[in-house]
């Protein structure tokens, strides 16, 4: 095709002006390239963390919600007061938070019937104190008091973050105490032996299921009370001192995560996972039976509050989903199976996925503005460009118009022309910008971390504890009991700081090599339809006219 | 019969007329003149013939059709040879490329178009060095003799010329003439525009163009 022919030895008659139209591309596809690689990894790195992510679920209170609405209903009661701030009303915070904040045992199961589910398992978190022969590994040497409910502590945690009042806290996990004491009710909710964090060291684990007072314990706690395989334990009510329960140890663990000397500062003993007791859901359960039959109701002489010396337990359930879908899935069958709304279905799994993904998927927001500006940026200069090049060309076009070349032909020629600067420019810059893209997105992604941890920390410090958000942006406080991953002996997994994407391996990928290609087509059609728009309106007599 | 007619053809570019009431019928094998002074309006003629300009009235028969109805493209590309005043080739070709890009775009169809544009090429006497030349590196007289070998190059019936020897010495005007003459001779029908009647002399027949005045005819 003749055509095509008379493109490439025009190119070649007008290099000067050729060369800089194709500096000009390579400069947006170098620029391009690297946006969309930047995208690109983003995009893979969330599918290759998705791939081969269990997901497990809970369902938790959303007392972020609980709270607004209270506010809310205050302001309604009393917008005549006018008081300006709404006070909180708290008796009617940790009634509401007593009543309904959790959910039962029956309930969670009904959850757990629903299609996206599979595997279920639940434990239950209870609080004992020691006595004398049994006492919790502390650093505080007031701790080692046998009795730390300690009435002095203040309401503000570390750092001074707002915790519930002592009373609520009593009223959901019982006073401060010494142990905390989880019942599993099968070997998979004991997640942390699974996940190789926990290791049993002497022993072995209690008989799945069973009903006996079996326990296991960590070898820190063993140590520190002497104790080994077979001897007995005793856990006292921390409501009541005269309610105590025997437990026989068949096994001692190592937990990896317990050595870490930060959890100590958050002061309540019962959360160093040191102080962790474990045990068969069946067995808890029927302690607490007990308990529940013992108990009395006794009035707080501080508050005046009553409260039942039954001992207060947290039951956590978490539902295993094979993937993402299924979670999706999942939150959308509570509310069918009829999930009351001021509840939330929420996943650490993925929360923390989501977190370790912020930088990257900023960096690609980040990207794809600054794709677009360069792509309207660079579309603008060739479309001057061209101009120019059309009217500098315009005897040319006259010349090829009067000999009888179709106008679309003359349009096609120079349209090839400008495809072909560009396509060669565009697989240059692909070159250059795939070479580069990988160095430059992993410079720019640990910016982008630094800047995230910085916030990060900024959180910690400002807040006293480590910025942890949960999907939804409420903000959760360190100790509230609610497992947020089915491990309720370690709260704190979840507050570790989050493994950022920080590196990506391959940028460049066959999807952005045909986004370049696309994005050339683009550029050389914006371009091109200028020229196109010009050669049709051209008249060929007067432009041959003009020029004598 | 006439290959070419123009029936009552009048023109004017916008306010200023320059032809009114133009009459002339073409024949194959002949050579034909269109006289006239500078300004008569014969390069404006030659834009009608070509298809270029369109007359404000009259009409133009190409073999006893109205070239309304042929497409405008062919009837440049194929049917009609034209040789412009300012040559308008391609300057950043070559005379050769010029050639052939012509025979391309009348979609001639022969497999050597290299060699028959360098033999068109010689035969208006340009060598194979010359005719390797970009257009803008060759001489007003050789610039004319590509345009001449690109409106033959396709063989088309009418051969249009607007001042065909106007930069040409008298020797190389006597071997372009006789190009046409034997164009003429071999069927084709030859309209050369000029200002000279040494020129005129040498064509079969003469049409004379009066710049256009108030009431002036013919
Ligand atoms: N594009 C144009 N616009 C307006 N007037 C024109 C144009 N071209 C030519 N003319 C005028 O038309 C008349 C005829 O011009 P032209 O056909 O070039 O004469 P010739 O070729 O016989 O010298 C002249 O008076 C000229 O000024
Ligand atoms: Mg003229």
């Amino acid at each position: 095709m003749y055509i095509i022919k008379n493109a490439f030895k025009c190119i070649g008659r007008s290099r000067g002006r050729n060369i800089l139209i194709g500096v000009i591309v390579f400069v947006i596809a170098v620029s391009a390239c690297i946006g969309l690689s930047i995208r690109q990894a983003a995009e893979s790195a969330k599918s290759d963390t998705l791939e081969g992510l269990t997901v497990t679920a809970t369902i938790s209170f959303d007392r972020q919600k609980a709270m607004n609405d209270i506010i809310q209903n205050a302001e309604n009661d009393n917008s005549s007061e006018n008081s300006g701030r709404p006070s909180f009303d708290r008796d009617k915070f940790s009634d509401f938070m007593g009543e309904s904040s959790s959910l039962t045992l029956d309930e969670y199961k009904k959850y757990a019937e629903a299609k996206s589910v599979k595997d279920f398992y639940y434990s239950i978190s209870t609080s004992f104190n020691g006595n004398d022969d049994f006492l919790p590994v502390s650093n505080d040497s007031s701790s080692d008091d046998e009795d730390t409910s300690s009435e002095t502590e203040s309401n503000r945690g570390p750092g001074g973050f707002f915790q519930p009042p002592e009373d609520i806290r009593n009223q959901m996990m019982g006073a401060q105490s010494d142990f905390t004491v989880v019942g599993y009710s099968s070997e998979e909710a004991m997640t942390s032996f699974i996940d190789g964090t926990a290791t049993i060291v002497d022993g072995s684990v209690f008989t799945e299921g069973t009903s006996d007072a079996e326990c296991i314990i960590s070898q820190e706690l063993a140590n520190y009370n002497s104790i080994a395989v077979d001897d007995t334990i005793t856990l006292e009510n921390p409501n009541n001192e005269d309610e105590s329960y025997e437990f026989t140890v068949v096994g001692i663990y190592t937990d990896s995560s317990s050595n870490e000397s930060s959890f100590s500062i958050m002061g309540a003993t019962s959360t160093d996972p040191a102080n962790s007791i474990y045990t068969s859901y069946a067995a808890l359960h029927t302690i607490l039976d007990a308990s529940g039959e013992n108990s009395e109701t006794v009035t707080d002489d501080t508050t005046g509050r009553e409260f039942s010396t039954e001992i207060k337990s947290t039951l956590s359930a978490t539902y295993v989903l094979s993937d993402v879908d299924s979670y999706n899935k999942f939150t959308e069958e509570v509310r069918e199976l009829g999930l009351d709304e001021s509840y939330n279905v929420t996943s650490s799994d993925i929360s923390s996925y989501e977190s370790s993904l912020v930088p990257l998927e900023t960096l690609s927001k980040l990207a794809g503005y600054f794709l677009i500006v360069v792509l309207l940026i660079g579309a603008v200069i060739l479309i001057v460009l061209n101009i120019f090049n059309i009217r500098e060309r315009k005897y040319e076009i006259g010349v090829l118009t009067a000999m009888g070349m179709k106008k679309f032909k003359v349009a096609l020629q120079f349209l090839t022309e400008i495809f072909v600067v560009t396509i060669v420019a565009v697989i240059v810059g692909v070159g250059v910008g795939g070479v580069s893209s990988v160095p430059v997105t992993n410079a720019l992604l640990e910016n982008q971390v630094a800047a995230e941890s910085n916030q990060f920390n900024k959180i910690e410090e400002n807040f006293g504890r480590p910025g942890n958000m949960i999907p939804n942006g409420n903000m959760v406080p360190n100790d509230m009991p609610q497992a947020q991953n089915g491990r309720p002996g370690n709260f704190f997994d979840e507050n570790e700081v989050t493994d950022y994407i920080n590196e990506i391996d391959e940028a460049m990928n066959l999807t952005v090599v045909f986004q370049m290609l696309g994005i050339a087509v683009l550029l050389t059609i914006v371009s091109g339809a200028v020229s196109m728009l010009f050669i049709m309106r051209y008249d060929p007599l007067r432009i041959l006219a003009n020029r004598d | 019969m006439a290959v070419l007619s123009l029936n009552n053809i009048c023109f004017s570019y916008k306010d200023t007329p320059v032809l009114n009431d133009v009459s002339y019928d073409f024949e194959r094998g002949k050579m034909y003149c269109i006289i006239g002074k500078s300004g008569a309006g014969k390069t404006t003629l030659l834009s009608i013939l070509s298809g270029l300009a369109k007359p404000k009235s009259g009409s133009i028969m190409y073999d006893g059709r109205n070239i309304k109805k042929i497409d405008k493209y062919k009837f440049r590309s194929k049917y009609i040879g034209v040789i412009f005043q300012s040559f308008n080739l391609i300057t950043k070709f070559t005379a050769l490329e010029n050639v052939i890009l012509s025979m391309n775009i009348a979609g001639y169809r022969q497999q050597k178009k290299r060699d028959k544009a360098l033999e068109l090429l010689k035969s208006v006497g340009l060598d194979e060095n010359e005719a390797n030349r970009r257009v803008l590196k060759l001489s007003g007289g050789q610039q004319q003799r590509v345009a001449i070998a690109r409106a033959l190059s396709y063989d088309a019936e009418i051969i249009l010329a607007d001042e065909p020897t106007g930069n040409l010495d008298s020797e190389t005007q006597n071997e372009i003439m006789a190009i046409f003459r034997a164009l003429a001779d071999s069927g084709k029908c030859v309209i050369l525009v000029s200002h000279s009647p040494e020129v005129a002399a040498m064509c079969d027949e003469k049409y004379e163009l009066i710049k256009y005045s108030k009431k002036t005819k013919k």
